[in-house]
């Protein structure tokens, strides 16, 4: 393009339908579109897509062919007429009109849907350039055509003026999904999505249609999936899993927390249970069968067994080792259970112990004997009053033979009783 | 081979419960305020006269709601929600702009509904319609509105009424059967506006919003199409007997008797075969629960429609300042329809009607919309609009087009 330095914003709504002039000054036909390849972090158009005269369909130029956009038009270099070529598609290039504008997107940035009402271009060493997005009212009134009376009416009455609502492209996730291989079309990096919290991811996906759930969902990484997956509501989650294939589906569940996935996997027809388990690996699968074999509504249902024991002869010192040795997730690090030889529960200590005694104080003299514990066949309703009563942050679950089996946590307790609802 | 014959037979039974819903429960919103004062009007103005249009209407109400459906199906998105992405935020403005205006006025007819129906009781509208607008923004906010809705569907079983008096009022069955085969019709502006408002009453605009919405939010599968298929056909078969008989039992007591509808109690007496003194009372009962029930739906329905056309926050569980838009419009609509019923001296029958002519004009934009959607490939892949059945749902647009505008031909050069 001709004027290297000059830098000019645009909105693309007023691009939209220009005129196309050839170098002579013969108009040749609107603009429809423009073709811009993802990956950098403000990307750049590569090509125009144009209606000519008395073409049916639209053809592709390519952008390094534009002169100049001054005036209300797109004025083109010499000879640019006989350029003209079908459009085509290629991986990891997006269709403004077609694919972003009046379309939802994720603002990875509020952490929710919303629809593009414009986009913002710039003009830069002869390149264009998107830089923002906007979803605002004004956006809706410079579509409309109204923008320049609306600005001066809540001017005059009210000494007013709609605020811009743009949110720069880098925190933009499209919606659109490639064509053959139908994952979502990255805007610069999957990262933007995966800061989103579990929890507003699972709204998003709630909000969205089906379609686009299962390709947004396919496009996280498995413990983001995972994550997401314990947050949303569980005909969705049965839904999700259902979409994913078998191979991605266990590995999604071997990333959730084992209580959840066993949740999960209740709530699904037989025959698809049995499928993903035996897909599962073999710790994870064992982990998972035990939890199942509890009935839905009793304190084994909740529990997980993502705890810390420790024996009985060992002092602070070895359970702070312990600790730190630990290296899988832990649903709770606010009690340490104390067991024997023959891994029956004797004791339980708190953080606070950890942290205040001498290291060489044996766990047997500092322990609480005082037990609260549950057996897996207690009803959940028990477990709460349990929870409501003590005020603890876990409860121990034991055997018959007071084997610790796992731990119910607060949050699981709580989780349990709301369903009731 | 017996067994799994029958587990076979049980699992398609348990997938129509499982999808059964929307189709039933639209139509049965479809018979609010507006509804029965058009078909209690045209049974005692016209006799059996218009009685023959039910059919072709039914015939174009299966059409259109199996459309919207399959959209609904297909797509797993709104109608707005469609027409914005395909369209544009310019075209989808003024479209909804006329859906706002169009459902306002029905909105106006729901509560004038509740004001005629209380008043015969001597309830004076001043009391009863403030009551109902009250009752129906809080069972919204409550969030109280599907416990609700039951009650409401299963008060619609008060139609029965309509067909128990109409066979009580021994209509002439020749009489009916000629109509019905051999119509006569006559192009004056008030027959012309009379069936443009059966057209609107029973396919309404705002209907198929919702019944695409209602089947989206279902999340019915592409594989269980059939059924929702199904659901639709029978909603709009009890649509149609539901009017027919209205019509029947009106034209059978109120046309025969030289009885014009002015005022609820006048449409009333079209029960008196069945329920005597009692008919008014009978009346009124169903009044209400129509008005009430669509009352509930509708201003909700609009609001949601205009904030997923145009991108706004909805739902009911956001507060006040999360979603402005959507409270603003849906309580807007309830307080404005409210008060406009509320002005002294307005005729609540008439108003009732007129809205229902208004929702007849808007359809053809509407449908037409639908079937430029519906004959997209990309977006309906193989469940796109093919051949025959294509052919029709045209011709029906075209019809429906020709009506409204001859409509109002009349009423400017009448």
């Amino acid at each position: 393009m001709q004027e290297p330095d000059l830098k000019m914003f645009l909105f693309f709504s007023e691009l939209l339908g220009r005129s196309i002039i050839d170098y002579n000054g013969k108009t040749l036909g609107k603009l429809v579109d423009l073709k811009v390849k993802l990956g950098e972090l403000f990307p750049n158009v590569v090509t125009l897509r144009v209606k000519l005269r008395g073409e049916k369909s639209s053809l592709a130029l390519d952008w390094s062919l534009v002169q100049s956009l001054n005036g209300n038009i797109v004025s083109l270099k010499p000879d640019a007429e006989k350029e003209f070529k079908p459009l085509e598609l290629s991986e990891g290039e997006i269709l403004l009109k077609e694919e972003l504008l009046d379309k939802q997107v994720v603002d990875t940035y509020g952490a929710k849907i919303e629809r593009i009402n414009d986009i913002h271009l710039l003009i830069t060493d002869g390149e264009l350039r998107i830089v923002h997005v906007d979803f605002g009212m004004r956006g809706i009134f410079r579509r409309l055509g109204w923008i320049k009376i609306v600005d001066f009416l809540t001017n005059w009455f009210f000494a007013y003026r709609f605020p811009e609502k743009m949110i720069s492209w880098k925190y933009v996730q499209p919606l659109a999904s490639d064509p053959q291989k139908k994952n979502l079309k990255l805007n610069v990096t999957l990262r933007k999505l995966h800061e989103i919290h579990p929890s507003d991811l699972a709204d998003i996906i709630e909000e969205l249609d089906h379609e686009k759930r299962a390709t947004v969902f396919k496009s996280l990484d498995l413990q983001t999936a995972a994550e997401t997956l314990e947050e949303v509501n569980p005909k969705l989650q049965i839904s999700l899993i259902e979409s994913a294939t078998e191979e991605h589906a266990s590995d999604i569940l071997e990333e959730m927390a084992p209580d959840e996935a066993a949740d999960l996997l209740a709530d699904l027809p037989e025959d698809k249970k049995i499928k993903l388990i035996q897909t599962m690996e073999k710790p994870h699968r064992e982990n998972l069968e035990e939890l199942l074999k509890f009935k839905e509504g009793t304190a084994g249902s909740i529990m997980t067994k993502d705890f810390i024991s420790i024996q009985v002869d060992k002092s602070i010192g070895d359970a702070i080792d312990e600790f730190r040795k630990t290296t899988h997730p832990l649903e709770t690090i606010a009690y340490l259970y104390i067991t024997d030889k023959e891994s029956h529960l004797v004791g339980v200590l708190t953080l606070r112990h950890l942290l205040l005694c001498v290291n060489e104080a044996p766990l047997s003299k500092l322990m609480n004997t005082h037990l609260v514990k549950v057996k897996p066949e207690e009803d959940v309703e028990k477990v709460a009053e349990i929870f409501k009563k003590y005020k603890f942050m876990a409860i121990p679950v034991v055997d018959k033979d007071d084997c610790l089996s796992g731990i119910i946590t607060l949050r699981d307790a709580v989780e349990s009783k709301y369903k009731e609802f | 081979m017996g067994r799994r014959f029958f587990k076979s037979r049980w699992k398609t039974l348990l997938i129509f419960l499982a999808v059964v819903g929307p189709g039933i429960i639209t139509s049965n919103v479809d018979n609010d305020a507006g509804g029965i004062a058009t078909y209690s009007m045209a049974g005692a103005h016209f006799g059996y006269g218009l009685l023959w249009s039910l059919i072709p209407i039914m015939v174009a109400l299966v059409i259109i709601q199996e459309m919207s459906a399959r959209m609904g199906v297909v797509t797993g998105k709104g109608l707005s929600d469609l027409i914005r992405e395909r369209f544009g935020v310019r075209i989808t403005f003024y479209l909804l702009l006329a859906l706002v205006l169009t459902n306002f006025g029905n909105v106006i007819a729901e509560f004038a509904g509740v004001a005629s129906s209380l008043e015969i009781f001597y309830i004076p509208k001043y009391v009863s319609v403030p009551i109902g607008a009250f009752l129906v923004w809080l069972l919204v906010v409550k969030g109280t509105y599907r416990s609700v809705e039951k009650i409401f569907l299963f008060a619609c079983l008060f139609y029965i009424t309509y067909i128990i008096s109409g066979f009580l009022a021994k209509p002439d069955w020749d009489l009916v059967k000629n109509s019905v085969m051999a119509p006569k019709f006559e192009f004056s502006a008030g027959s012309l506006g009379m069936l443009i408002g059966l057209v609107g009453t029973t396919i309404a605009p705002w209907m198929q919003f919702y019944l695409q919405a209602a089947v989206v939010e279902k999340n019915i599968k592409v594989k269980d199409y059939k059924h929702s298929s199904l659901d639709v056909i029978l909603g709009s078969l009890i649509v149609t007997i539901v009017a027919g008989f209205i019509i029947l039992t009106c034209a059978a007591t109120l046309f025969k008797a030289g009885i014009r509808v002015e005022t609820a109690k006048d449409a009333a007496l079209a029960l008196e075969p069945l329920a005597g003194k009692y008919c008014s009372i009978l009346f009124a009962f169903g009044l209400l629960n129509a008005s009430l029930f669509a009352a509930s739906i509708l201003p909700l329905s609009t609001a949601f429609v205009v904030c997923e056309g145009m991108g706004w926050e909805d739902g009911v569980n956001k507060k006040f300042s999360e979603a402005p838009q959507f409270y603003g419009l849906y309580s807007l609509l309830i307080f404005f329809g409210a008060g406009i019923v509320l002005l002294p001296g307005i005729p609540l029958i008439p108003v009732m009607y007129i809205s229902q002519v208004i929702n007849g004009i808007v359809l053809p934009v509407i449908l037409i919309f639908i079937l430029i959607l519906i004959n997209n490939k990309k977006l309906m892949g193989e469940y796109v609009n093919k051949g025959v059945y294509n052919f029709l749902s045209w011709v029906t647009v075209i019809i429906l087009s020709g009506l409204s505008i001859a409509l109002l031909v009349s009423l400017l050069w009448g």
